[in-house]
């Protein structure tokens, strides 16, 4: 009968689609898990991670010289904050899927306090004597090393040179000369990251520290937060929203919108990471290719520079099937000569300073060989996070307008006190 | 003589104008963001981020290039696996579901329409970590049981929603005059209710595809990064610039058209079925 | 007749039911429920017994109680998103529920091209929603600005202004799922014989009087069932306004607000308390909907 037929008809296509979809599909690399035997798995994101990034090309030249260990990456997300995510929940339970991680350096202290980390004591003198040492402290907690520094990186100051003769020293030369020179081109005076996010606190603490502020001593044991200092940076930022020295929008950049609007000739000034110099300086793509070039960050005082230091460290799991290797390999990359010159090629800025001495041809390593120095990292406490998201609950608000600075600075200051106990 | 759902023969030449008019506001609304989601995906480089114009190329088919070397094929197989088993799935358990709530005695219906109702309202970002831990244990993680079981839980209760409506309108006389022909409920239920609440079916049958081709926080979780089983919305987040922190919405873009065209060519013919199944059983006395 | 009939026992006709049927109501209905159960309510009592206990950060301290709901509801934020959530919600589902009306309405009527306009009316729907975010995300930015370049202003801040955030992420989500209303009044209207429209014609009724009292009334259990979907969603509404706006300037919801504490900042205590809040919330308004649903079920189900 007709309606036997399409019944059966149905369940066996019901069954059929069931039964295959039973298991999983196959996968390009499908080698066989990375747990068997020596070899290691290298949880790290980006789009260096992705084929025919640095990342590989580093793993590559691992795996020639360790055939017994090699190792493999395991890419993560884009987004610093999904790589944190994936390494967690992988980490919370306990799993040896990851052996070596690429960390933010932000990560430090709340992974070597979950438990999650291999300490790196034992072969810290190895690292420390060729590490810059902003991006060393990065990777200790209390003292104690937990990663091997990787690559690193530093803000700067991006000017148009068509428009600026020369790259102000001070905070209040950069407003004057931002504010004159976009009246006259109707452009944005300065663009930066000001959006909620961490990328925000990036841009803040640069302020915070360019106006002499601290926020804890050397093994984080004490609160330094200045109440003064951080009503001044502050207040600077309230003044240059309201003031229209931060372009329009300038509440809703993060790095790339920031690029965008400089990069297409709106903006005077800007803060950003080094990546966008290979980027403006193509001619097919940008504006302002040739008529821009980079700058250490002013400060207040106009002595000096500061920088908020980026980058990744790599550490072993504390649940690694092969620690002793991971462990060999995350010193590797942090202290052979060859493995970090070519993350300086690739315009990674590497954390062995003797690099620097090599690539001096390279306009942003050479500025980042003189800026490194003083980059200051955050704080890589356990509880960074925690006092991120609170700078961002109460500094946004603040120079936006929607918030008394005063009671932002002094809550941000309650919370720190609170963090340390 | 009626047509098959117009309503009315002859219209004054103002009400057409008016009609079509509204009919190009209304394809101008749907379509005019595709519209722009294909011409970014056809600019190369930055072009797409530096300026709003749509006009500015240049234009290119590399982004279209490198997404499918980046193993997107793999994502397309798994996403239509995943969303065509959910589908199935949920529309069988719950078409029986629905048709108990609709049509066979049961106490305390309404309470178990809220129960059923209740399970889908738990944000899910908090069902996350639990789950993954009890995916991990089962091994669950990186396969399609993974996705397709989780899917069909969070859909089921629209379905059985939706379904349950369809099935209580349909008059019930019609399903008298079959039992008392000697035909069992089930008969009765294949053979007369489900053709007049095709649509319905239809419509919820969509639904949970499309929930599962677009479902993101639970893919995320259970299959992030391994092809054997990585969704398409995942593997569009997960593209990278070529550059740290460099937004790629060339390819994000050129991924989106590509995952949108099957599902409006997809959607075109399932409208025909919508309209086929409501002629195959008149409603009328 | 077809000799392969399962159930032997004798149809009824109307009146009593045999105890066969009620029976099989049970076995139609324990499918879904097992899945159901074994997927969203498990997690969900995790997530209750979990937000019990006191932790800082990971770190379980020890049980608290109803500790993390008194410091969830006494806090300021708490409030914020809860009330940034319910303008959201009552603002996009009255548009959807408004222009879906319309289009359905619309895409009723015998035209050429009708086939494509229903497909066109579902692309907005069909894309993933992390896209449709990302989408209108460039659109209202202001680099690179493409809003304000169609509407001819100069670098408008759309997504950086309380209120205007909020009009951005709604307008946003009203395009992806009015075509959805759509669908299902669509699917709704569809099942209105057309005899009625024609004997209230010919009985001299306006169009206004056959849509307010043929057509709404036969509608109203697809009315409600669209209806109580978009609220349910809306309520919980996440992708949006975390990537147009990251929750900044009032536009963080209640989801957003559990994902801060489950995932960003992870306190597994007050991530749960927050879910549950958000949960019974959400329940409250589920069930005072399925309530105005059910007499209209039970009205269906049991007209003797």
């Amino acid at each position: 009968m007709r309606a036997r037929q399409r019944w059966l008809f149905a369940t066996i296509l019901a069954a059929t689609a069931l039964v295959a979809a039973g298991c999983s599909g196959t996968s390009p690399d499908d080698e066989g898990g990375g747990d068997g035997g020596g070899e290691l798995s290298w949880a790290i994101g980006g789009s260096e991670a992705a084929p025919g990034g640095v990342h590989r090309e580093v793993a590559e030249m691992w795996n020639e010289e360790n055939p017994d260990n090699p190792i493999s990456i395991e890419r993560l997300p884009d987004d610093a904050g999904e790589q944190r995510q994936q390494q967690s929940l992988e980490l919370n339970a306990q799993e040896s899927g990851f052996d070596v991680l690429g960390m933010d350096v932000i990560w430090t202290g709340e992974y070597a306090v979950n438990g999650w980390l291999e300490s790196l004591e034992d072969v810290r003198g190895e690292i420390e004597e060729v590490t810059i040492p902003g991006a060393f402290l990065s990777a200790t907690w209390e003292g104690e090393l937990w990663a091997a520094p990787y690559n690193s990186n530093a803000g700067f100051l991006y000017y148009r040179t068509d428009l600026v003769d020369e790259a102000p020293t001070t905070w209040d030369e950069v407003v004057q000369v931002g504010m004159e020179v976009a009246e006259q081109e109707n452009i944005a005076p300065f663009v930066g990251q000001g959006a909620q996010y961490e990328g925000m606190v990036v841009n803040f603490l640069e302020y915070y520290w360019g106006a002499g502020g601290e926020m804890f001593n050397e093994d984080a044991s004490e609160v330094l937060w200045d109440n003064e200092i951080a009503l001044e940076a502050v207040e600077f930022m309230a003044e240059a929203n309201e003031s229209g020295f931060y372009a329009s929008g300038f509440n809703t950049f993060l790095e790339e919108e920031s690029r965008n609007e400089f990069q297409s000739g709106k903006a005077v000034f800007m803060r950003n990471w080094p990546y966008v110099y290979g980027l403006a300086s193509d001619k097919a793509e940008s504006e302002i290719a040739g008529d821009f070039d980079i700058a250490p960050l002013p400060t207040f005082t106009g002595e000096g520079t500061i920088s908020a230091l980026g980058g990744f460290n790599n550490a072993v799991s504390a649940f690694s099937d092969n620690p002793e290797a991971a462990k060999e390999f995350v010193v590797w990359a942090s202290t052979n000569e060859e493995v970090q010159m070519l993350l300086g090629e690739s315009s990674l800025p590497p954390t062995m300073s003797s690099v620097y001495e090599n690539l001096q041809d390279d306009p942003v390593m050479k500025l980042l060989g003189e800026v490194l120095p003083d980059a200051k990292p955050r704080p890589p406490a356990p509880t960074w996070n925690d006092i991120s998201v609170t700078i961002q609950q109460e500094i946004f608000p603040a120079y936006n307008g929607e918030k008394d600075p005063q009671e932002a600075v002094e809550a941000v200051g309650a919370f720190l006190e609170e963090s340390i106990q | 003589m009626a047509t098959n759902d117009g309503v009315v023969v002859q219209t004054s030449p103002l009400r057409k104008v008016g009609r079509y008019a509204l009919l190009a506001f209304i394809l101008l609304w749907c379509l005019f963001p595709f519209m722009w989601l294909i011409d970014t995906s056809l600019k190369l480089g930055d072009a797409a981020l530096n300026s709003p114009s749509l006009s500015q190329g240049p234009f290119g088919l590399d982004n279209y290039r490198s997404v499918f070397d980046q193993g997107f094929g793999y994502n397309l197989r798994n996403s239509a696996i995943v969303a065509g088993t959910t589908t199935i799935v949920c529309i069988t358990i719950g078409s029986l579901a629905a048709y108990a709530l609709a049509r066979l005695p049961l106490k305390g219906k309404v309470l178990i329409l809220s129960a059923i109702l209740a399970v889908a309202l738990f944000p899910s970002v908090a069902l996350v970590p639990p789950l993954y831990e009890l995916w991990l244990n089962l091994g669950l993680l990186n396969t399609y049981p993974g996705l397709y079981i989780p899917y069909t839980a969070f859909t089921l209760p629209l379905t059985i929603f939706i379904l349950t409506t369809f099935y209580a309108s349909i008059p019930k006389d019609l399903e008298e005059q079959a039992r008392v022909d000697g035909a069992t409920a089930f008969q009765a239920f294949y053979k007369i209710v489900l053709p007049l609440a095709a649509p319905g079916v239809f419509a919820a049958a969509i639904i949970v595809f499309v929930y599962a081709w677009n479902e993101f926080l639970l893919s995320s979780t259970f299959a992030p990064r391994d092809l054997a089983a990585q969704t398409v919305p995942v593997a569009i987040a997960a593209f990278t610039g070529s550059v740290e922190f460099q937004r790629p919405i060339g390819t994000v873009t050129a991924a989106c058209v590509i995952v949108t065209i099957p599902m409006i060519i997809g959607t075109l013919i399932l409208q025909r079925r919508i309209t086929a199944g409501l002629t195959a059983g008149a409603v009328k006395g | 007749m077809s000799a392969t009939t399962v159930a032997e026992r004798a149809p009824t006709v109307g009146g009593k039911k045999s105890l066969s049927d009620s029976a099989l109501a049970r076995f139609f209905l324990s499918p879904s429920v097992l899945v159901m159960a074994l997927v969203a309510a498990f997690p969900i009592f995790y997530a209750i017994i979990l937000s019990l206990y006191v932790y800082q950060g990971r770190l379980r301290e020890g049980f608290g109680g109803l500790e993390n709901y008194t410091e969830a509801l006494s806090s300021s934020r708490f409030w914020d998103a809860v009330q940034a959530t319910f303008i959201f919600t009552v603002s996009s589902v009255s548009a959807e529920f408004l222009i879906g009306l319309g289009f359905a309405l619309i895409m009723r009527q015998v035209f050429i091209g009708r086939g494509i306009t229903r497909a066109s009316i579902l692309v907005p729907w069909v894309i993933p929603t992390v896209i449709a975010a990302q989408l209108w995300y460039f659109m209202f930015s202001v680099t690179p600005g493409f809003v304000n370049y169609a509407l001819g202003l100069d670098r408008f801040n759309w997504l950086g202004q309380p209120g205007w955030a909020m009009f951005s992420i709604v307008f946003a989500d009203v395009w992806k799922t009015a075509p959805f209303v759509a669908l299902l009044l669509l699917a709704g209207l569809q099942t209105i014989p057309d005899e009625m429209y024609e004997s209230a014609r010919v009985d001299g009724a306006t169009t206004w009087q056959r849509f307010w009292y043929i057509t709404m009334p036969l509608l109203k259990p697809a009315i409600l069932v669209a209806l109580l979907f978009r609220t349910i969603d809306a309520l919980r509404v996440f992708d949006l306004p975390q990537v147009m706006t990251g929750g900044s300037f009032n536009t963080e919801s209640l989801s957003i607000l559990v994902q801060r504490y489950v995932v960003q900042t992870p306190n597994p205590g007050l991530g749960s308390a927050l879910s549950t809040l958000t949960f019974i919330i959400v329940l409250i308004i589920g069930v005072l909907f399925v309530r105005a649903l059910g007499r209209d079920f039970v009205l269906n189900v049991e007209d003797e």
